[in-house]
C-alpha cells in the first residue's frame, strides 16, 4: 500500500491569481527545491528516492539530479529519476512509487512545483485506470520550439473527452488536474479545487488539495490517468506567496557569462547545501569554505557545517545601469547570517529591486544564480520577511487557503 | 636607503582615445614626463623600468614598453595591483633607486579601458576581481562591489547622498582647468542627484569615467638628482596594505583596513602625519570613497568626513585640499596611469605650477584603493628632503 505521508507546493511570488510567472533566477529545479522541502519539512526525511517530473527540465543532458538532491538535502546515494511527462506521468509516479521515494513535479508555465512524499502513514493511493493515446495538439521536439495545433474543440472531444470515457471511471472525480477550470468543474459532483498549474505538478497540486476521499483524475491532451485516494494527505506545507505583479526588468544583449567548470566543482557542495567549511582546531565557520582557517591559521583541517537560513541585511545595494547578459535592475546584499557570524553576499529575490534595506531579516532560498555558456549556476538568495509574510504552513489538507 | 627623488613627470590626457593604442601613449607619456625634466633626460640613463598596468590590451606589458619606448636594453618590470597598481610601480621603484640597485628609473602607468566592446567590458574587468564560483555569475560589477560599502557607510555615519553629491561638484570643478582631464564641465549638487543611478547609491555623477590614459615618472638618487634638477620633490614614504578580498569576510564596511595599513607605513616612513599633507590626491573612483578615505587616512575623525566637504575644506582654498586635478572622478581613471598621474599632480603642485596651485604646498599624499577593496597604495611626496 502506498500513503500519502506528506505534500509540499511552491508558487513562485510573481504574476496574476490565475497564473504565477517562473521568476528570472528560478526554473524547474529550484521550484521543485521550494516544493520538495516543504514537503520534507526538515532534515531527516527517510528519502530513498526521487522522481522529477517535468516538461521543462533544465538540462537534457548534464544532469540535473545531484543540483536536485544538493537543494533538497539529500545525500548523493539517493536514486534520481528525471521524467518527461505531464499531469498524468505525474500522478502514476507517485500511485506506482516506493515507500521512501519523493515525487516531485514542475511547470514553467503557468509556474509551479509540488511534491509527494510516499511514506507510511496517511491515506493510501491506489491506481485505478490509465489510457496514453496520441493528440499533439502541443508538440515540443528537440529544438525545443513549441507547436500548437490551435483546435481546442478537437482537443476537449476527441482528446481529454475520449481518453476519460476509456478511463470508465467507478464514479465522478473529485480533482481534475490538467483541464481548464470549466471542464474540470463538468466532470465533477462539487465544484473542484482551482489548481494553479496544467502540467506535471497540477496533479499534485490536486493531491494538495484534497477534502475527502475519492477519485483524482489528471489529464494530457488525448492521454488520462485516475487514481483513489482514501483520504487527505496529513500535512499539506504551502511555500506561496504573492501573487504580486512582475517587475519591469530591462535585459541587454551581451556576452555569454563565462564558467570554469573546475571552480564550479570545487565549490558545488558547499554552494548548492549552504554549508561552511568548519575549523576541527578552532571551531571558526568559514563560508566559502578555505583552505587555511579563518581564526587559527589551522590548514586543511575543516569538517563541514550547515548554515542557518536566517539572517538580517548588513548592507545592500541595487544595480540600476544596464550590465549585458542580466536584466536589470537587481538587488544584492550581504547578510548576516543569525547566530553564527558568517556572512553571505547574495542576490536578493522575490521582492521589487531595491526595496531589501539594511537591517531587513529573511532567509536563504535556493535559486538560480546565473546561467553561465549554457549551464545553470545554482546557489542562494534572500528572501526577504517582508515579502514572506503571507508564507503558509498548513497541518491539515484544508489549510489551502491559496 | 637613499633619498630618492622624482626629477621629472608627466602624462598624456585622460580620456577615451580610440585613436590611439597603449604602444602610442607609452611613448607619448615617456616624452611628457622627459620635458618636464629641467635639465634634459638623456633616455640612455634610465636604468630599469617599471610597468604599472591592469589589464593588457596588445599582449606582453614589459615586452610592450620596451619595444614602444625605445628601452631594449634595460630590465622592465610590470608591476599589476589592481587599482592600487599605479602607486605600488612608484613603491617598487622607490625600493630599487633607495637601495642603491640603480640611480635612475622610470615609473610609467597605462591602461586602455575604452577598448574592448562596452558589453564585454564588464564581464572582463569583473574577472579580475571575482572569485569565479562564488561572485563572479552575481553581477557584481565595480560601482555596486563600492556601493556596498558606502551603503553602509551612510546607513552608519551622518553622511548623505547630498555629502556624496558635493565631493562630485568638488573634483568636477577642480577639473576645470586641467588640461589633461577627462571631464571638463561644472556640475551642481542638483544635477548630481537627479542623474540616472547606477547602483544606488551612486548616481552616474558618483561614479569615474572609462578612461584611456599613461602617466610617467623619473625617480632618481639623491646622488645623482644635481644632474636633473634643482628642484626635486622627494619621495618621503611609500605604503601598501591588504585586506581580505571577499566583501562577505570584512568585519567593518565603513573603513578599508588596507588604506589604514598603507598610510601607516607611508607616513612612519615619511615621519610625518595626516596633518603635515597639505594636498592630497585620494581615490575617487565613487564620490563615497573619497569620504571613507579621508577617515582612514587621518583627516578626519571616524564618521566626521563629511563635515570636511560641507565646509569647504577639501577644496582647493580649503585647508586640506582634496583632489586638485579633478580626481579619478573628473580627471579620468585608466587604472595602471592612475596612481602614477596622481604623483605627476603633485609633483606639478609641490614644485608651485600647478593648473590649479595649492599655496604653500609643501607635503602632499597620493592614495590607491582597489582589488576590490583588498589593496592600497601610498605614495607621500614633499618638496623638502626630509
Amino acid at each position: 500500500m502506498r500513503q500519502l505521508s506528506a505534500v509540499g507546493t511552491y508558487l513562485p511570488p510573481w504574476g496574476t491569481e490565475r497564473a504565477r510567472s517562473l521568476g528570472r533566477d528560478e526554473d524547474a529545479v529550484t521550484m521543485s527545491v521550494a516544493a520538495g522541502r516543504a514537503a520534507l519539512g526538515g532534515p531527516g526525511a527517510p528519502v530513498r528516492r526521487v522522481v522529477l517530473v517535468s516538461r521543462d527540465l533544465p538540462l537534457l543532458e548534464g544532469g540535473n539530479g545531484a543540483a536536485l538532491l544538493a537543494g533538497l538535502g539529500l545525500g548523493g546515494d539517493v536514486a534520481v529519476v528525471e521524467q518527461i511527462g505531464g499531469a498524468p506521468a505525474a500522478l502514476d509516479a507517485v500511485a506506482t512509487a516506493e515507500r521512501g521515494t519523493l515525487v516531485v513535479a514542475a511547470d514553467e508555465a503557468p509556474a509551479g512545483a509540488a511534491a509527494v512524499l510516499v511514506g507510511e502513514a496517511g491515506p493510501a493511493i491506489t491506481a485505478v485506470s490509465q489510457v496514453l493515446r496520441s493528440m499533439p495538439v502541443r508538440a515540443r521536439g528537440r529544438d525545443g520550439l513549441v507547436r500548437d495545433y490551435a483546435d481546442p474543440r478537437l482537443e476537449r472531444e476527441r482528446g481529454a473527452g475520449v481518453a476519460i470515457d476509456q478511463l470508465e471511471l467507478p464514479a465522478r472525480p473529485v480533482a481534475v488536474a490538467g483541464l481548464p477550470a470549466r471542464q474540470a468543474a463538468a466532470l465533477t459532483e462539487d465544484r473542484p479545487p482551482v489548481l494553479p498549474t496544467s502540467g506535471a505538478s497540477s496533479s499534485l497540486f490536486a493531491l494538495a488539495s484534497l477534502r475527502g476521499p475519492g477519485l483524482v483524475l489528471a489529464v494530457e491532451q488525448g492521454s488520462a490517468t485516475a487514481v483513489s485516494v482514501d483520504g487527505i494527505p496529513p500535512t499539506v506545507r504551502r511555500d506561496e506567496r504573492g501573487p504580486q505583479p512582475e517587475e519591469a526588468r530591462a535585459v541587454t544583449p551581451g556576452p555569454e557569462i563565462g564558467i570554469s567548470l573546475a571552480a564550479y566543482e570545487r565549490a558545488f557542495e558547499p554552494k548548492l547545501r549552504w554549508e561552511a567549511a568548519c575549523c576541527t582546531e578552532c571551531g571558526t565557520l568559514a563560508f566559502p569554505p578555505r583552505y587555511r582557517c579563518l581564526g587559527c591559521g589551522a590548514e586543511g583541517r575543516w569538517t563541514t557545517a550547515s548554515l542557518p537560513r536566517t539572517g538580517e541585511v548588513y548592507t545592500a545595494v541595487t544595480v540600476h545601469v544596464p550590465v549585458p547578459g542580466l536584466a536589470t535592475p537587481y538587488s544584492l546584499a550581504i547578510v548576516e547570517l543569525d547566530q553564527v557570524g558568517v556572512r553571505a553576499l547574495v542576490p536578493v529575490t522575490g521582492a521589487p529591486a531595491g526595496t531589501a534595506a539594511i537591517g531587513d531579516r529573511g532567509r536563504l532560498v535556493f535559486r538560480r544564480m546565473a546561467v553561465r555558456t549554457g549551464i545553470p549556476d545554482y546557489g542562494y538568495a534572500l528572501l526577504p520577511d517582508s515579502v514572506a509574510a503571507g508564507e503558509e504552513t498548513a497541518d491539515d489538507a484544508r489549510g489551502s487557503s491559496r | 636607503m637613499r633619498r630618492v627623488a622624482v626629477a621629472g613627470a608627466g602624462m598624456t590626457a585622460f580620456g577615451e582615445h580610440f585613436g590611439l593604442g597603449i604602444k602610442d601613449l607609452l611613448p607619448m607619456a615617456l616624452s611628457e614626463m622627459a620635458a618636464t625634466v629641467d635639465k634634459g633626460l638623456d633616455r640612455d640613463d634610465i636604468q630599469a623600468a617599471w610597468f604599472g598596468e591592469l589589464t593588457t590590451s596588445d599582449g606582453f606589458p614589459s615586452g610592450i614598453l620596451a619595444d614602444s619606448c625605445g628601452l631594449l636594453d634595460i630590465p622592465v618590470t610590470r608591476v599589476e595591483n589592481a587599482c592600487a597598481t599605479g602607486n605600488d610601480a612608484v613603491r617598487n621603484a622607490t625600493y630599487a633607486v633607495g637601495s642603491g640597485a640603480v640611480d635612475v628609473a622610470l615609473v610609467i602607468g597605462a591602461d586602455k579601458v575604452r577598448e574592448s566592446s562596452s558589453r564585454g567590458t564588464f564581464w572582463e574587468w569583473a574577472a579580475l576581481t571575482r572569485d569565479m564560483a562564488w561572485d563572479y555569475p552575481l553581477g557584481l560589477v565595480a560601482p555596486a562591489n563600492f556601493a556596498l560599502h558606502v551603503a553602509r557607510y551612510l546607513h552608519e555615519s551622518p553622511a548623505t547622498r547630498e555629502h556624496l553629491a558635493m565631493v562630485a561638484v568638488k573634483n568636477h570643478r577642480h577639473a576645470l582647468s586641467n588640461p589633461k582631464a577627462q571631464l571638463r564641465f561644472e556640475i551642481t549638487v542638483e544635477q548630481a542627484l537627479a542623474a540616472p543611478m547606477v547602483v544606488a547609491p551612486f548616481g552616474l555623477y558618483d561614479c569615474t569615467p572609462q578612461s584611456d590614459g599613461a602617466a610617467a615618472l623619473l625617480l632618481v638618487a639623491e646622488d645623482v638628482v644635481d644632474r636633473y634638477t634643482d628642484r626635486p620633490v622627494w619621495v618621503r614614504g611609500v605604503g601598501l596594505g591588504l585586506d581580505r578580498v571577499m566583501h562577505q569576510h570584512k568585519a567593518d564596511m565603513t573603513t578599508f583596513p588596507p588604506t589604514v595599513k598603507a598610510a601607516r607605513a607611508a607616513y612612519a616612513m615619511a615621519g610625518l602625519g595626516p596633518d603635515d599633507i597639505d594636498v592630497a590626491e585620494v581615490h575617487d573612483c565613487f564620490t563615497g570613497v573619497e569620504l571613507i578615505s579621508y577617515e582612514d587616512l587621518g583627516f578626519a575623525e571616524r564618521f566626521g568626513a563629511y563635515k570636511l566637504i560641507e565646509n569647504g575644506v577639501t577644496s582647493v582654498g580649503g585647508a586640506k585640499p582634496v583632489n586638485p586635478s579633478g580626481g579619478l572622478k573628473a580627471k579620468g581613471h585608466p587604472p595602471g596611469a592612475t596612481g602614477v598621474a596622481q604623483c605627476v599632480e603633485l609633483f606639478e603642485q609641490l614644485r608651485g605650477e600647478s593648473h590649479n596651485q595649492v599655496d604653500g604646498a609643501r607635503n602632499a599624499l597620493a592614495h590607491n584603493i582597489g582589488g576590490p577593496t583588498a589593496v592600497s597604495a601610498i605614495t607621500v611626496l614633499s618638496a623638502d628632503r626630509g
